[in-house]
């Protein structure tokens, strides 16, 4: 201990309290969470711990000693920092450990240094880990392994790489049953279900013995939310999320700071803003740079190490530096856009002002007029600490028959055994014996004895329990392994060889050579695609499209919806609570006179002809996830009714149906359509209807092992083996409806994506409401964000198919493809949206134009 | 059904994704890649059974209701050659014995090439690209090739059609050109990929038992 403090003094720093409480739990031989927000010294909190129990033993032979710890970071970008910073105590005491690194990025000759003997700490990912346990000799090469770090836990928790992580412990766990688990966790709402989780179900041998500790960091920090508000709100939009319409004041900001981090919610948001910046700054090149997840790692390892050295004015970045380490130079945040969580708020907020003690502040920029009401809201729920959860994923067979296969390649397993260790962790801990059963056949046979499909095995049944034999099985898997998280991604290399980054395939499956495309704050033009690379220049000049990344749109949460719908209740009685509230007020009269704001207890309904067909705006307030289910829901129950088709959009606040029939319900059939009653039959129907499930599956199918995706870089493996998932997904409907997956993915689009018991809860709420239905002349100031909201747009229709056909139109080839268009072209009423897939964004007036409704 | 008139010559394009050429006696089919889940299967990669049999109990009622002499598979009739197993070789050889009377061409697609000819005792006439049948010149892959009217598969071809509000919907689907037509895959377990119809094209989706010309637009 003296050692350590000596070391501690060193730096000039004293042990925290909650630092000397987590080493003498570890030395206690206890596991649990630490948590505290970033940069507050929690990482040597449990480092400590491990490397106490070092110090205290006598110097070994010359050897290092074996393996005793694993450190999971869920983000490849920090484990370079993270193994610096744990080095550091190790070398300065004199300790003789190796530390040492293995990611997707490690080069193949330190890994087969690693074949042979793995060092004495291992900083590593959730895939690498799974990697590890893959091989043959995994157990006889970790089973000395004393305690697993996980790092930011937070961020894995809720998702299938968190499970992925709960089984990995469940394997080392049953190894070595005296194992520690050490997590470390940003500020959530559900702190000990996360520690649960963490840890899993213990043993009965193990639960007498400690019970997990949850140890709480210093958490002095305050945070002050500010608002940049637009000097002008007449000329700000509605809508619209890319809008670079406050930049000059944005680089005013930048220029008063040392060094900024501006965050934005999409990597395309990001790409647009780097672009504004050196377009208004150009003075700033080299002192403004650009951070997202698709960027060349080593692009975004410079741009990291410039920002810790000070020499960057500002960093735009996306949650790509949500995390880690500590960038002390930061002085200020910038968040534009709605942050759509407290937490994220938080977090993000965090990453100025390191000094304990020191306020966090963050600037937010809003990029439509709502989003001021949503700064509000921040501002009042995080007042109240009124922070989200991550609910814990329950039973992903996804991710079971991966590890089934990783755990056969791994030494292979007896199902008995195997049955009583997965159901050890939280996830799988109400997993049936049928779901068992299923998970196994699939891997061992396709499925049950009766349905097995012929000549199939993954996994073989021996006498000595069940493992992988084939070598192109085990090749195959290692790579599907690898690439549990993401989409097809695609390397973007300039035809001279340098590296860029990876794209998702689908954005560049819609280019052909010659568009051009935003990419690494550069506008790149496509010259041809070969071996999963696409090969680019430099474009000479003009504008091009933006990458749309799907996956960063966050949905608002519940916390922040509801305190959403309070401010605009606040509203409604003349009360606007704060200079944003004060600032959006025009919009919200406007509001007012064109329709409604619907009071506590009022659910809104817009309704409005067009020469689209008839519009229905309703508005529950209850983040985009409830309205993505509601709208496809109450559009199945009206087709029922009466024949026709109808799309339907959603956003945050509400959700559109557009129908082709020109009938408004009154208020008794409202009712009917939006009742709690008959919900789950529904929306079962409605999902048969409805392209969600096909979507949900394509994870599903990834990480299950069906399609591979392969690296970006490298040309896929075995051509003849390629099917999309969506193949797969009708494929199983046809032919093997009960199968274990399909049933999987609908569990998820209800629980994850539609958040049925949300959406319960919505309807049971509305069932009590006073329903206002307003007739509009023109899109409501609310209605207009939704309408220009098509992007995941989904149909219902009782139409005939044929009848549904000769309604629509092929659009015929174009000499310059892009993106495939949100909407047909049709005049719009004067509230321009940005044109969010150009960089020249205009804005519309918040006075209403003569429209042409 | 949905009759159309190319090259002088009277098509019928059926909804089991086919080219009825009645005045030939023939049927036309492309991109069958029999064999197709068993090669997955073989690199244990889970598929269920099951579409073998599917497809070629819908070829058999084609052939039977349509009194065919001949039937052209236009490429990709055998998927890989891990997918020659024996039930799905015995399926197709009992295929063929129930159709004796009816002679079958196929003309060898790039899967073809790997998976290697079909045995001898099928009876199956095998040519390259392209295979010439005035007016008419019968290909794989259509794309590049000039000098007649050339009929082919190989793209799997689908289309995307937009309605008012955002309404979208995808389908398999006949495209016919000046002098260039692709037919869809007609196995099961194949994918498709979205064209863009060049202008003058004429586009025959495929859905719910039905063939309807799709309007092609801006």
């Amino acid at each position: 201990m003296e050692l350590l403090e000596a070391w501690f003094n060193r730096q000039g720093w004293r042990p925290f309290e909650f630092q000397r409480e987590a080493w003498s739990a570890y030395l206690d031989g206890a596991s649990g969470l630490v948590h505290a927000p970033t940069g507050m010294g929690k990482s040597y909190a449990v480092w400590c711990g491990p490397l106490l129990e070092g110090l205290t033993e006598k110097p070994a032979a010359a050897d290092p000693p074996l393996p005793r710890v694993l450190w999971i970071t869920p983000l490849r970008a920090l484990a370079h920092d993270t193994l610096a910073a744990l080095r550091k105590p190790v070398e300065e005491m004199g300790l003789p450990w190796t530390v040492g690194l293995r990611t997707g990025d490690t080069p193949v000759r330190e890994r087969r240094a690693q074949r042979e003997r793995l060092p004495t700490a291992l900083v590593t990912t959730p895939e690498s880990v799974s990697l590890l346990l893959s091989y043959p000799d995994a157990r006889k090469r970790l089973a000395t392994l004393r305690c697993v770090v996980v790092d930011e836990w937070h961020e894995l928790l809720g998702s299938k790489r968190g499970v992925q992580v709960e089984l990995a412990l469940a394997r080392l766990r049953a190894w070595r049953p005296d194992l520690r688990t050490w997590g470390l966790s940003a500020t959530i709402g559900n702190l000990a279900e996360a520690t649960a989780v963490l840890l899993g179900v213990p043993s009965p041998a193990a639960r007498r013995r400690m019970s997990g500790r949850l140890i709480q960091g210093r958490m002095n920090k305050e945070v002050a939310i500010e608002t940049l508000r637009p000097p002008d709100m007449e000329r700000f939009p509605w809508s619209g999320h890319l809008g670079l319409g406050l930049l000059p004041e944005v680089i005013a900001a930048i220029g008063r700071a040392r060094s900024t981090l501006l965050f934005t919610n999409t990597r395309s948001q990001a790409e647009l803003w780097f672009q504004g910046l050196l377009r208004a700054r150009p003075d700033w090149i080299g002192r403004v740079a650009l951070h997202h997840g698709s960027l060349d790692r080593e692009i975004r390892e410079r741009v990291e190490e410039m920002l810790r050295a000070g020499a960057l004015q500002c960093v735009v970045c996306t949650s790509s530096l949500d995390l880690g380490v500590d960038f002390s130079p930061v002085d200020q945040v910038i968040q534009v856009g709605s942050p759509k969580g407290i937490a994220r708020l938080m977090q993000r907020a965090g990453r100025s002002g390191h000094q304990p003690g020191a306020v966090s502040r963050i600037l937010c920029v809003p990029t439509n007029a709502f989003e001021l009401v949503e700064f509000s809201a921040a501002r009042a729920a995080l007042h109240r600490r009124a922070i989200e959860s991550r609910t814990p994923l329950d039973r992903p067979l996804d991710v079971l028959v991966q590890h089934l296969v990783t755990v056969g390649l791994g030494g292979g397993f007896t199902p008995e055994d195997l049955w009583r260790e997965v159901t050890r962790t939280h996830a799988f801990r109400n997993l049936s014996l049928d779901e068992w059963q299923w998970a196994v056949d699939f891997v061992t046979s396709g499925g049950p004895a009766l349905k097995a499909y012929a000549q199939f095995s993954r996994v073989v049944k021996g006498e000595h329990g069940c493992a992988v034999h084939s070598p192109r099985v085990a090749r195959l898997h290692r790579m599907s392994i690898g690439t549990i998280t993401s989409e097809s991604q695609m390397a973007v290399r300039y035809l001279g060889g340098g590296r860029l980054g990876t794209i998702e395939e689908s954005f560049m499956a819609r280019l052909r050579p010659g568009d051009r495309f935003i990419f690494s704050g550069q506008v790149l033009e496509l010259r041809l695609v070969r071996d999963m690379t696409a090969y680019v220049r430099k474009a000479p000049a003009g504008g091009g499209v933006t990458p749309r990344w799907y996956g960063g749109r966050m949905p608002l949460s519940s916390r922040l919806a509801e305190a959403v719908r309070a401010r605009l209740a606040e509203a409604r009685n003349g009360r606007y609570a704060d200079a944003d509230m004060e600032a959006a007020r025009p919009l919200l009269e406007l509001q007012a006179a064109w329709s409604h704001i619907p009071g506590p207890g009022e659910l809104l309904i817009e309704t409005m002809r067009s020469r689209e067909g008839r519009h229905f705006f309703i508005y529950p307030f209850e983040g985009r996830l409830v309205h993505e289910g509601l709208g496809p829901l109450i559009a199945c129950r009206l087709t029922r009714v009466m024949p026709c088709s109808i799309t339907t959009a959603a956003t945050d606040y509400g959700f559109e149906l557009l129908a082709n029939v020109d009938t408004v319900p009154d208020e008794t059939r409202w009712r009917r359509l939006l009742s709690p009653e008959g919900l789950l039959d529904d929306l079962h129907a409605c999902l048969n209807a409805t392209e969600l499930v096909g979507r949900q599956f394509r994870d599903i199918a990834r990480i299950a092992g069906l399609v591979f995706s392969g690296y970006p870089g490298q040309a896929r493996p075995m051509r003849q083996l390629q099917a999309s998932s969506d193949l797969f997904y009708r494929v199983f409907l046809d032919y093997d409806p009960e199968n274990g997956l399909l049933q999987q993915a609908r569990r998820e689009v209800l629980d994850q994506q539609l958040e049925i018991t949300r959406l319960r809860q919505t309807l049971e709420r509305i069932a009590g409401m006073r329903l206002v239905q307003v007739e509009t002349a023109q899109f409501s100031p609310m209605a207009f964000p939704i309408w220009s909201e098509r992007l995941r747009s989904q149909h219902v229709s009782s139409e005939r198919w044929s009848e549904r056909v000769r309604r629509m139109v092929v659009k015929l080839e174009k000499t310059a493809s892009r993106p495939r268009p949100r909407r047909a072209g049709r005049r719009m009423l004067s509230p321009v949206a940005c044109a969010e897939s150009s960089p020249k964004c205009r804005r519309g007036k918040l006075t209403p134009r003569a429209g042409s409704a | 059904m949905m009759h159309i008139r190319w090259g002088g010559e009277d098509l019928c394009l059926l909804a089991e994704k086919a080219v009825l050429w009645k005045r030939r006696r023939t049927l036309l089919i492309a991109d069958p890649h029999f064999g197709k889940a068993a090669a997955f299967r073989d690199a244990g990669i889970p598929v269920p059974g099951g579409m073998t049999r599917t497809d070629l109990g819908r070829l058999d009622r084609l052939i039977g209701q349509t009194e065919v002499r001949r039937l052209v598979i236009l490429g990709d009739f055998l998927h890989a050659r891990a997918g020659r197993s024996l039930e799905v070789t015995a399926a197709l050889a009992d295929w063929r014995r129930r159709h004796s009377g009816v002679e079958v061409l196929l003309v060898r697609g790039n899967h073809d090439i790997h998976a290697g000819d079909p045995p001898q005792e099928w009876r199956i006439t095998v040519a390259g690209e392209p295979l010439a049948d005035p007016p008419f010149l019968f290909c794989h892959e259509p794309a590049g090739r000039r000098g007649g009217l050339v009929m082919g598969g190989h793209v799997h071809p689908a289309v995307v059609l937009e309605g008012p509000g955002g309404e979208w919907l995808r389908a398999p689907c006949f495209c016919f050109g000046a002098d260039r037509a692709v037919v869809p895959a007609f196995g099961s377990f194949t994918g498709c990929k979205a064209i863009r119809p060049g202008p003058g094209e004429r586009v025959f989706v495929v859905g719910e038992g039905e063939v309807v010309e799709a309007a092609v637009g801006r």
